[in-house]
């Protein structure tokens, strides 16, 4: 039938060139020393030997994983504790909650970084002033090695609430009531329902929340480009800022190209792992 | 209220309006700082309401063309991206989920495949195929890359997928063509989807920013994040400029979704069951 292909033209030929041909060309970059200016000559493994080699792509890696530890449990906890509470909320003030909270998802990452870097400000900055009141000195939040990953943690943890928390919520909400009642008949408690029946039931939610969640924070750019710079001492360096700063920095980009694509496998590793974590855990099937 | 309220849900309504708040809290504080002097943004001890309510910054932001002009051309940028999009996608989940045609198998999987190429990984290849193109500091780099969305054409089809089929033949015996019934009769009855996908779209190009600070370096077609960041940069002691341009940057999706929550919450539901 034509119409289907003339329907299926626009996509298939946006997709050609802005998808299929940078990944083939990022692969065939790759192995060349390449540049808008000279020559391109074959170089083979090299690019990849010299990331490979380079602590500096490494530690970029390092800190992409660090910012999951510091953004992924404590957004997915809070949120999850949160959307037990959401769920006992009703008619108005319910959707008032559940609005609310979903709007700094909305919010770009360069807005939320503005107003945290104004948060964080030494002198007249919100942070200062509440741990002033408890008695603590002021911090340079994101200038000190030890504060500037949490610094643009929190910002992450923030954007991110809202709508971690409405999906727990929509996972809840989608366990049956007859099974906590049946389970309450044979005199369950609070925690043997959690253990024996929500968690469980969670399992593909709670599997959705950690690989989406992980993804996104690795590949993690505004935030550290806004408020960081990827300092102090590269502590921020998040891999895709590293990738973007060698874009900038280096004319040949076989080598940046190289680690993108390093970082590409390296992503699909890890949230294949993630999987089968999830998904081998035969204890609780039903 | 009738009745006498739980001591559970007593506390659950204290918690729910506290983490509301605090959720809340830096958004308000932005706007409202918008209309403090500069030494006051900052000034310490804390404050949350201005001493006095002024106007200032944003006649600071408006004195000239830029941000007005980086705000309308990224709305008109953001605006076709998201028709554009909703064109393309739809049509080709409307022909992966309705009619038959050879190698039919091949190009599915040739679309959905792309949904597990992470942008960063060609995002340098696609600055030098566009470069190549010519396409550096003009609008369509902005828009045409990111329009053709697997993730979209992969909703979309489910949404197709369910719909009845008697309709559908209905019309074909009328002799209208499949195209026309896609136009008239799936596009109207596809106003969940569309407006879940076309929302994502719009936040996604409207918040964009790595993409725009590689691609767009002419002032005059800055985008407004770009925009927003060059000021932090070019004017980081105007604190309550910064604060303005961030609350008028931040407004146009809240209000979007402020307007369309209902469908988004819904649309939540459905996502997060799957």
């Amino acid at each position: 039938m034509k119409v289907a292909y003339l329907m299926l033209t626009p996509i298939v030929v946006l997709l050609t060139i802005f998808v299929v041909i940078p990944l083939i060309y990022a692969m065939y970059v790759s192995f060349y020393q390449w540049s808008f200016y000279k020559e391109s000559v074959f170089v083979g493994w090299q690019n990849f030997e010299r990331v490979w080699n380079d602590s500096k792509f490494w530690g970029s890696i390092w800190v992409g994983i660090k910012f999951v530890f510091y953004t992924v449990p404590a957004g997915f906890i809070l949120a999850f504790l949160f959307a037990h509470v959401v769920k006992l909320l009703q008619g108005k003030l319910g959707s008032l909650v559940k609005t609310s909270i979903y709007v700094p998802n909305v919010v770009s990452g360069v807005v939320a970084s503005i107003i945290f870097i104004f948060i964080y400000d030494y002198q007249g900055g919100l942070a200062n002033y509440l741990i002033s009141l408890l008695g603590f000195e002021h911090q340079a939040w994101t200038s000190d090695m030890r504060t500037a990953m949490l610094s643009i943690a929190i910002p992450a943890v923030w954007l991110g609430f809202g709508y971690t928390t409405l999906i727990m919520l929509a996972g809840l909400n989608d366990i049956p009531a007859s099974y906590y009642e049946a389970a309450e008949i044979d005199g369950a408690g609070w925690w043997t329902k959690m253990f024996y029946i929500t968690i469980p039931m969670m399992k593909n939610v709670f599997l959705f929340v950690v690989v989406t969640g992980t993804v996104g924070a690795i590949q993690q750019f505004d935030l550290p480009y806004m408020m960081t710079g990827g300092g102090p001492l590269n502590t921020t360096m998040t891999p895709n800022l590293f990738i973007f700063n060698h874009f900038r920095g280096d004319p040949y980009l076989g080598y940046t190209i190289a680690s993108a694509l390093l970082l590409f496998l390296i992503v699909g590793f890890i949230s294949s792992l993630m999987f089968r974590a999830f998904s081998s855990d035969k204890a609780i099937d039903s | 209220m009738r009745g006498k309220l739980s001591a559970s849900q007593v506390i659950a309504r204290l918690i729910g309006l506290a983490v509301t708040a605090v959720s809340l809290f830096p958004l308000f504080w932005m706007a409202v700082a918008g209309f403090k002097t500069k030494t006051e943004v900052l000034g310490y001890p804390f404050r949350f309401w201005p001493t006095k309510w002024i106007l200032d910054n944003y006649q600071v932001l408006f004195q000239d063309w830029k941000f007005a002009r980086s705000m309308l051309i990224t709305f008109v940028g953001a605006v076709i991206f998201t028709l554009l999009g909703l064109a393309v996608n739809s049509m080709a989940a409307y022909a992966f989920a309705r009619l038959e045609f050879p190698l039919k198998r091949l190009l599915w999987v040739y679309v959905i495949m792309t949904m597990f190429i992470p942008s960063m990984a060609i995002l340098i290849p696609s600055y030098i195929v566009v470069a190549k193109l010519g396409m550096l500091n003009t609008m369509a780099v902005l828009i045409l890359p990111g329009v053709a969305a697997a993730f979209a054409v992969f909703f979309f089809r489910q949404f197709y997928l369910n719909m009845s089929n008697e309709m559908e033949e209905a019309a074909f015996m009328d002799g209208a063509n499949r195209f026309q019934i896609y136009l008239y009769l799936f596009l109207p009855l596809s106003m969940p989807p569309f407006v879940i996908i076309g929302i994502g779209s719009f936040l996604g190009y409207w918040n964009s920013f790595i993409w725009p600070i590689m691609t767009i370096s002419n002032e005059d077609l800055f985008q407004i994040m770009q925009l927003l960041a060059y000021f932090r940069g070019e004017r980081s002691t105007e604190t309550g400029v910064i604060m303005a341009g961030s609350t008028l940057a931040a407004l146009p999706t809240i209000l979007l979704f402020l307007f369309f929550q209902r469908y988004i919450i819904q649309g939540i539901r459905i996502t997060g069951m799957k």
